[in-house]
């Protein structure tokens, strides 16, 4: 009866042993959350990403330097600065959908069942290769803009049905975008394994025209 | 007869029993030490200068958008000096503001609520094997703000960081980027809006089905709380319109 007992007792802390050994694993893979712990591959890719980011930031203050000066210039010589203003409210117009705007990019078109959660990954990842507007179907996308379902699996942006076969547009480098979505193990790979019954296809588009946003959300 | 019997089947298990969990325990240890190795080969020998260029690309990122911000801030400036000369520019001007607010471009304080999103920080059983499930993604960060903008949001930032109309969540590995930003679990999400209409879709069963299922089962961490006097900042990136022109 001992000895019997004394097993057990082994057993028993053998087996936390062993639990302890589980947790032990798991956890660290739950913590393993710092830049220290991603593979190169991984890193190259941040990489890649943090330079493209800067380099645009960069191009965008050297612009703001011109057009400070050019705006500073006008004002001393006394015609106000009329022109700089007028351009930024264009790019703003543009940034925040409430202009119409045309100009080159791709086209992803979605035959078949699809989700709104879906949808809304797909203009995150048009958005993440530089998509400068995008439209679902005939219905801008804004910078508030919300995905849903519709009744008769039809999918909503902002509350408005949206019936498949759907076509997002976005204006943007067409060769960015194109490769961005195409890429091995891109979403549009990762689309086709889950919905295996939808066809995907993407197409780069010289010449887009988009509508600007329909009831732009006030306050 | 009988004691003997008794001995036996009291000796025989214990060995067998203990065979099982020492057995699970080498095969962890060995798994552990051999997904380390596996790693250390190719991350030993890149990581170190990998990580230093990952470090000054986001240091250098930093800077570059405190002088974007205090480019706009002067530019901004000259114009507000400006605008009171004619009524185009004074119209022109008011223009640019209410389109600068609605773009995400000005900082903005109000009440709201904030989302915290976070790994599972302690491990229960029902994680083993199911690392996947506790920790978050960045498909749930894009869940919870297309869930924020459908319950009536006026601005949104995660970890400070200004979602927009150019805004992505991007995953890279464990890593996630929000606008070319890196970042790490805990996240913080401050939705400044109508407060009831936030905690009623947050609170609907159909909304975040997934994020909340994980919660319950994995231990994942996910909260919403009312939260008063938000403070959520301007939009620091690129506006980056060179493709799109206006129709």
């Amino acid at each position: 009866m001992r000895s019997s007992a004394g097993g057990i007792s082994a057993a028993l802390i053998a087996m936390f042993l062993g639990l302890l050994a589980v947790t032990q694993v798991r956890a660290q893979e739950v913590y393993s959350r710092s830049l220290e712990l991603e593979t190169p591959s991984s890193l190259t890719t941040l990489i890649a990403n943090l330079a493209e980011r800067n380099s645009a930031l960069r191009e965008e203050i050297f612009d703001l330097r011109l057009r400070t000066e050019s705006a500073r210039e006008e004002v001393a010589s006394g015609k106000g600065s009329l022109t700089e203003a007028q351009r930024q409210l264009t790019q703003l117009e543009v940034f925040a959908a409430r202009t119409a705007v045309r100009g080159p990019g791709i086209s992803v078109r979605v035959e078949g069942p699809f989700d709104d959660r879906a949808l809304s990954d797909l203009v995150n990842e048009l958005r993440n290769a530089g998509a400068e507007a995008v439209a679902v179907n005939t219905v801008r996308v804004g910078p508030r803009s919300w995905f849903g379902a519709a009744a008769d699996r039809a999918l909503a942006v902002d509350g408005v049905a949206v019936r498949g076969p759907w076509v997002v547009t976005a204006v943007g480098s067409p060769e960015v975008m194109y490769v961005a979505m195409t890429r091995t193990g891109g979403i549009i790979g990762q689309f086709e394994l889950i919905y295996r019954d939808t066809r995907f296809s993407v197409a780069r588009e010289t010449a887009l025209s988009l509508p600007s946003l329909a009831n732009p959300p006030r306050g | 007869m009988a004691t003997l019997t008794e001995r036996r089947t009291g000796r025989l298990p214990a060995p067998l029993v203990l065979m099982l969990p020492a057995l699970l325990f080498g095969l962890l240890v060995t798994l552990q030490w051999r997904t380390q190795q596996d790693r250390s080969e190719l991350t030993v020998r890149y990581n170190a200068p990998l990580l230093d260029a990952a470090s000054s690309l986001q240091k250098e990122q930093n800077a570059l958008k405190a002088q974007l911000a205090d480019l706009r801030a002067q530019l901004d400036q000259i114009q507000r000096g400006a605008a009171s000369q004619t009524s185009t520019s004074r119209e022109l001007q008011a223009r640019i503001e209410e389109l600068s607010a609605a773009a995400g471009l000005t900082a903005r304080t109000g009440d709201g609520v904030t989302v915290i999103l976070d790994d599972a920080r302690t491990t229960s059983p029902a994680q083993a094997g199911n690392v996947e499930k506790s920790i978050c993604h960045s498909t749930d960060l894009t869940d919870i703000i297309n869930t924020a903008w459908r319950g009536g949001a006026q601005a949104i930032a995660v970890n400070e960081q200004r979602i927009v109309g150019s805004s992505s969540v991007y995953c890279v590995g464990s890593t996630i980027m929000v606008n070319g930003t890196l970042m790490s679990p805990p996240f913080e999400v401050k939705i400044i809006g109508p407060q009831n209409e936030l905690l009623a879709a947050y609170d609907d069963p159909n909304e975040l089905r997934d994020i909340k299922q994980r919660r319950d089962v994995y231990g994942l961490g996910f909260r919403v709380s009312r939260t008063a006097g938000l403070k959520v900042p301007s939009y620091d990136g690129a506006l980056n319109v060179r493709y799109a022109t206006p129709q």
